[in-house]
């Protein structure tokens, strides 16, 4: 058969599994990679937004006449101005609830009003000052419980983008801050709540945190009447493209969307945020516009979502959990971005990774008044699993039993339906529970100290299901010097997709990964993908780039045949095209598709016997040295394990693990968005705090279980997320080893450790 | 930022010339690591600003003698770092400046900046008042001696004109003197101070003869406890002293409340870390 | 505002550039010079993306006004790989994966020369306390403290 290699027909070696260095990495080192935030385009204008000061309230008026006045200022935009050129200006993947700019009300503090267009941007900042609104201010909502029956409306009348068919029956909803319910309904919990020996009931909080890419949001938007060409930092080419071609009224070819790389998302750059405006503004001016914000103005565009998680388990005399019902609230903000989906997608797994016969899950997407929330790695989940794994904790704390064994006791197994129905399959829960326990030396005592630091130690484990369904493409051109491309519409923002998809081409068509060249993406070249999010691609986009490679391989063949090779040639690939064109000439194209078998939620039940295409697994263990003077934390060790199937480079995978337990991390000691008023007090680098090298636990471990996912491309699924979901209860459920003290809600900063401490002893502290 | 007029006197003295006593939209700038971040929050939009950077070498070195150090007001915060006659006169400035920021800030902030900007988070002006540093401040009419303790009048704010420098820092002969500054944070671990405190401690093995105790951070301005420090001189250091001290420093010291945490919080953490400091100065040996 | 003239060595090359008093060295490298590897994130000095060499000495370009270039000699990422050799801190970066999304990437790279230059054989500690004011999103920080102890075997293998 035809062997694509330059090399002759020596086998190059397995390049899955391999720890192929990043193919991007010459770039990145030497300062060369292309990012949108500091592109430049010639004639191009920049931009500066004036922001709502009011959380919410009507537009009395917005003055822009000084600020037109300023020497270089080039356009003074409202929306007003924008309609003239896009009619209905709203956008939105969930709901079509966005303006492109303020339009009569504001809903957050922070929300863009107007904006200035300049040559220097110097100018447009100035300008942007020289604004003045007038806003008759209107009460507010910003707590997630009160917003579910709250008089205060942050939308009159509710429009869903009719992309989901959950949200259909919203359609027009007036006098709601309810942007998604989602129910999930399992055997009978009143009647077993009534017959358990022990009943358990708690409420949990997460705090507003927000993703914080280094490099911030930033689109070019460059319109022609005959096209438009968005070059967007997004993590969501197709979905940009399908929502500007919508606002124009266009075909989607002739719109255009281009990303280089990304200074990273982690969930904040996908879907539709600055591509909306920066459109708008291009199509005003007619030239090239630029929107870029800075780290501050991050802080008004897209968050993780708070949450209140109210979690109630009966539980036999045996120690067997025999009801749940958790009712989790979501502060989605003021638009409702993709949140009805974190809703949905993360509240069918809020019971847990556990085999329990009678479930109830209320999950509530709702409307506040602060800056919209979105998907922040992990789609929903760590909060769940901050709230379902520290709850845990608790009962076992309660009934006397070891946390292990409780958890083992329980265990959803391979083979059993998880409460949606869906029978578990290539789950690998127990062996990621033995692994910890091996790690973290379960088994051993522990020495806990007398003194002023006290040291304990945790433990969670967590289930994830992924985004489903969605669809990936991807093409592989084999040119006929024998070299490959592959086009697919995978953003690789560090995860490490490029490198580990042309691992998959190269181990298909038997060629080293570094020789493969992955395309960038531009939707006139790289063909359909539903989005880089929820750790799906390499499934997903592996499947396709698998199936595009050994259709090329196919391909191939019948070349050969064609031109009278004989079963099983080795001839070289150069030979093979000039055989067939006479001269170095043609290509092989190679597709792929894939889309995985889903069956929806039942409505009302939410039951589903296909609910996913593979589970995510993790576990995470910490030890923790507690000062109970100050409250202070270390953290001594932590243990992520990880099922991700086989590893498609063990090496990207590490980084993954180590990099998104470290951001957890953060969102779990300190990180925290204070807001008085609907105000950030605290939005920059100086005030918000990210983890450094400093806050590294003294030792990481970073492990995967061996195990293979059956329907996987190459054994594999995803890894991107997976290690956030137990690092926050891990934590907790040690602070209350080393101390006694239970801590509900995040962040586990200093200051509440002692707080609880205090309360402890009788001596609370004052609240000054 | 927005557009602004920059003056590059080649003398401090046509520096002073060019300040404007009434007018807060002219302002000089050093290192100018501080203001840049003032003015690029849009919390400070200058007319012109006097760049230091052009006037004699003489202010931007360190001079050993007698009785003290002379640090000029232009010295970098990283010359200062490595410089071997502070080791040795206080290494508790060298290790200060060691945790100070980052690298990048200390090579362009200088020790006039750190002072003058006056914001109470900063790590150098608490152990400068314990070490009973003085400095020299230049105007219209001739310099005038300032110890560092009288500098601050509040959040922000000192008792310097518009018009004036500060020219010269003096740092006294430390004999025998043992210092600690400890900074507590709440967020990262390179967050700013929720807490400072400096101490500096004339002392006989545990036997305190007299201290000098600061508080930063958590209060308006880096200020001395003189509860504090009354609670610690003439006494034999142990649990039940350090606890006086503590105690006296937490009623003493006026906290202000931000995300770093509240004022009941910061007084616990005061209260916790007065003992900390003497302990970890009284094990630092003497300079 | 009266727009000026400075004079400064970029990469070993001397220039020149008009320039405003109130732009900054990043600016100035990003739209006179089309060099994007020193970048603006935080834009207060903490994050590390955009630093620079300033005579010899780190400094955060997003802080720095740029009139204050003038006569000096500045070394950006882009002056590392001359010749399109990567400098041994670059090769240990790419092979120790010590990045992911690649932004902080160059001022890490900057910073950990500057450490190498004045401790070659630092530890662990050293390491941390010398980039703790360089921040990464990613996180990547356990993978920097390997490339940073490789660079300085490359060093070492150089030299010798």
């Amino acid at each position: 058969m035809a062997t694509i290699t330059d090399q002759g027909t020596a086998k190059v070696g397995a390049q899955v599994g391999r720890s192929v260095p990043r193919l991007e990495g010459r770039d990145k080192v030497t300062g060369r990679a292309e990012y949108t935030h500091t592109m430049r385009l010639s004639g191009m204008l920049h931009v500066k937004l004036f922001r709502s000061t009011v959380a919410h309230g009507r537009i009395k008026s917005v003055d822009t006449s000084a600020a037109k006045k300023l020497p270089g200022v080039a356009h003074v935009v409202t929306i007003e101005d924008v309609r003239k050129v896009i009619p209905d200006p709203y956008y939105g993947p969930a709901f079509h609830d966005q303006p492109i700019l303020a339009d009569g009300k504001v809903r957050f503090v922070g929300e863009p009003v107007a904006a200035v267009l300049a040559a220097d941007p110097h100018v447009a900042e100035q300008a942007a000052q020289l604004i003045v609104a007038e806003y008759e201010e209107l009460p507010a909502v910003y707590d997630e419980v009160e917003a579910l029956t709250s008089k205060v409306h942050v939308h009159d009348v509710l429009k869903p983008a009719g992309t989901f068919a959950d949200l259909k029956h919203l359609k027009d909803a007036k006098g709601t801050n309810l942007a998604l319910d989602y129910r999930l309904r399992r055997g009978d919990v009143d009647k077993a709540f009534a017959s358990a020996a022990h009943v358990f009931e708690h409420e949990f909080r997460t705090q507003k945190v927000l993703h914080l890419s280094f490099e911030p949001h930033a689109t070019i938007a460059d319109y022609k009447d005959s096209g438009v060409t968005l070059h967007t930092a997004s993590q969501g080419p197709s979905f940009v493209r399908t929502e500007i071609a919508r606002l124009l009224g266009w075909p989607e070819n002739k719109v255009r969307i281009k990303v280089p790389y990304l200074g990273s998302g982690y969930g904040s750059k996908l879907y539709i945020k600055l591509e909306a405006l920066a459109l708008a503004l291009s199509m005003i001016a007619r030239l090239p516009v630029k929107v870029a914000l800075t780290m501050e103005e991050m802080f008004y565009q897209i968050t993780k979502h708070p949450s209140t998680f109210r979690i109630k388990s009966g539980v036999d005399k045996d120690g067997k959990i025999i009801a749940r019902k958790c009712e989790v609230y979501w502060n989605g903000g003021a638009y409702a971005d993709i949140g009805p989906r974190v809703t949905q997608k993360s509240g069918l797994t809020a019971s847990g990774p556990y085999d329990i016969d009678n479930v109830w899950i209320d999950s509530y997407a709702l409307y506040t008044n602060m800056t919209p929330a979105g998907a922040l790695r992990g789609f929903g989940v760590p909060q769940l699993v901050w709230a379902y794994e520290s709850h845990t904790d608790m009962i076992a704390r309660a009934l006397k039993i070891d946390a292990v064994e409780f958890r083992r006791k329980n265990l959803l197994r391979e083979g059993r339906p998880h409460p949606t129905g869906t029978v578990l399959k290539d789950a690998a829960i127990e062996k990621v529970l033995d692994r910890l326990v091996e790690r973290i030396n379960w088994k051993q005592p522990m020495d806990r100290g007398t003194g002023v630091v006290r040291r304990g130690r945790g433990l969670g484990i967590a289930i994830k299901a992924v985004i489903s369904p969605t669809t990936s493409v991807a093409i592989v051109n084999v040119s006929a010097d024998g070299s490959v491309a592959l086009y697919c519409g995978t953003i690789d923002m560090g995860q490490g997709s490029d490198t580990a998809m042309a691992q998959m081409v190269g181990e298909v068509l038997n060629m080293p990964a570094e020789s493969v060249r992955v395309v960038q993406r531009d939707t006139d070249v790289t063909p359909y993908d539903m989005g880089t999010l929820g750790s799906r691609s390499l499934f997903h986009m592996g499947h396709a780039v698998r199936r595009a490679a050994e259709d090329a391989q196919e391909k191939l063949k019948a070349l050969a045949c064609e031109v009278g090779e004989p079963e099983g040639s080795n001839i070289p690939i150069p030979a093979l095209f000039v055989k067939k064109y006479g001269m170095q000439a043609g290509n092989v194209i190679g597709t792929g598709i894939y889309k995985p078998d889903y069956v929806p939620p039942a409505p009302g039940t939410g039951l589903s016997s296909n609910v996913t295409p593979f589970w995510m697994i993790s576990g995470a263990g910490a030890e923790v040295e507690v000062d109970t003077e100050t409250g202070h934390i270390k953290i001594a060790k932590l243990i992520s394990v990880l099922d991700i199937g086989k590893s498609i480079n063990p090496k990207i995978v590490e980084t993954q693990i180590s990099g998104a337990a470290l951001m957890q991390l953060g969102f779990t000691m300190f990180e925290k968005m204070h807001l008085d008023g609907g105000q950030v007090t605290n939005a920059s680098l100086a005030d918000y705090k990210i983890p450094g090298f400093h806050d590294v636990p003294t030792a990481m471990e970073n492990l995967t279980v061996d195990v293979t996912q059956s329907n996987g491309p190459f054994g594999a699924k995803g890894v991107g997320e997976v290690s956030t979901f137990c690092v926050s209860p891990a934590i907790a459920n040690a602070i209350d080893d080393a101390v006694g003290v239970r801590l509900m809600e995040l962040p586990l900063n200093p200051e509440s450790v002692l707080r609880a401490l205090r309360v402890k002893a009788g001596k609370p502290l004052g609240d000054e | 930022m927005i557009p602004f007029e920059l003056a590059e006197p080649k003398s401090l003295t046509e520096a002073i010339k060019l300040l404007a006593p009434d007018d807060a939209m002219v302002r000089p700038i050093a290192g100018g690591t501080a203001l840049m971040l003032m003015m690029k929050a849009g919390v400070f939009h200058p007319t012109r600003l006097v760049s230091l950077g052009k006037i004699e070498k003489k202010y931007s070195g360190i001079a050993a003698g007698k009785d003290g150090l002379r640090i000029g007001a232009m010295t970098t915060l990283s010359a200062l770092e490595q410089s071997l006659d502070m080791k040795k006169l206080a290494p508790v400035i060298t290790r200060t400046l060691r945790t100070l920021s980052n690298v990048r800030v200390r090579n362009v902030a200088t020790v006039g900046g750190a002072l003058a900007h006056a914001d109470p988070h900063m790590d150098l002006p608490p152990v400068l008042i314990a070490l009973g540093a003085s400095m020299s401040i230049a105007g219209p009419s001739g310099e005038r001696e300032l110890a560092v303790e009288d500098l601050f009048t509040g959040y922000y704010e000192t008792v310097l004109q518009k018009n004036e420098l500060i020219a010269e820092v003096r740092v006294p002969s430390q004999d025998g003197t043992r210092a600690a500054y400890m900074k507590v944070t709440t967020g990262s671990a390179d967050d700013w101070p929720a807490l400072g405190v400096a101490v500096a401690l004339q002392s006989d093995g545990n036997a305190v003869k007299s201290a000098r105790v600061v508080v930063s951070a958590a209060t308006s301005k880096a200020m001395r406890l003189p509860g504090a420090e009354a609670a610690l001189a003439g006494q034999r250091i142990d649990d039940k002293i350090l606890a006086r001290a503590g105690e006296a420093a937490a009623n003493e010291a006026d906290f202000i409340a931000d995300v770093r945490g509240s004022v009941s919080y910061k007084r616990e953490l005061l209260r916790v870390y007065i003992g900390r400091a003497v302990r970890a100065a009284l094990e630092s040996g003497a300079h | 505002m009266t727009a000026r003239t400075i004079h400064f060595t970029l990469n070993g090359a001397p220039v020149t550039a008009d320039i405003k008093p109130h732009h900054n060295l990043v600016e100035l490298l990003q739209t006179h010079f089309g060099l994007t590897g020193a970048r603006e994130s935080c834009g207060q000095g903490l994050c590390g993306c955009c630093t620079v060499l300033v005579d010899g000495r780190a400094v955060s370009g997003c802080l720095f006004l740029a009139v204050r270039i003038d006569g000096t000699e500045v070394v950006t990422i882009e002056g590392l790989d001359a010749g399109g050799k990567l400098n041994p801190m670059q090769e240990a970066f790419v092979e120790t994966g010590a990045f992911q999304c690649g932004y902080c990437t160059p001022g890490f790279i900057l910073m950990a020369n500057q450490l190498l230059d004045a401790h070659p054989d630092p530890d662990d500690d050293q390491i941390r306390h010398y980039l703790s004011g360089n921040l990464c999103r990613c996180a990547a920080y356990p993978q920097i403290i390997d490339a940073v102890k490789l660079a300085a075997k490359k060093r070492k293998t150089i030299a010798a």
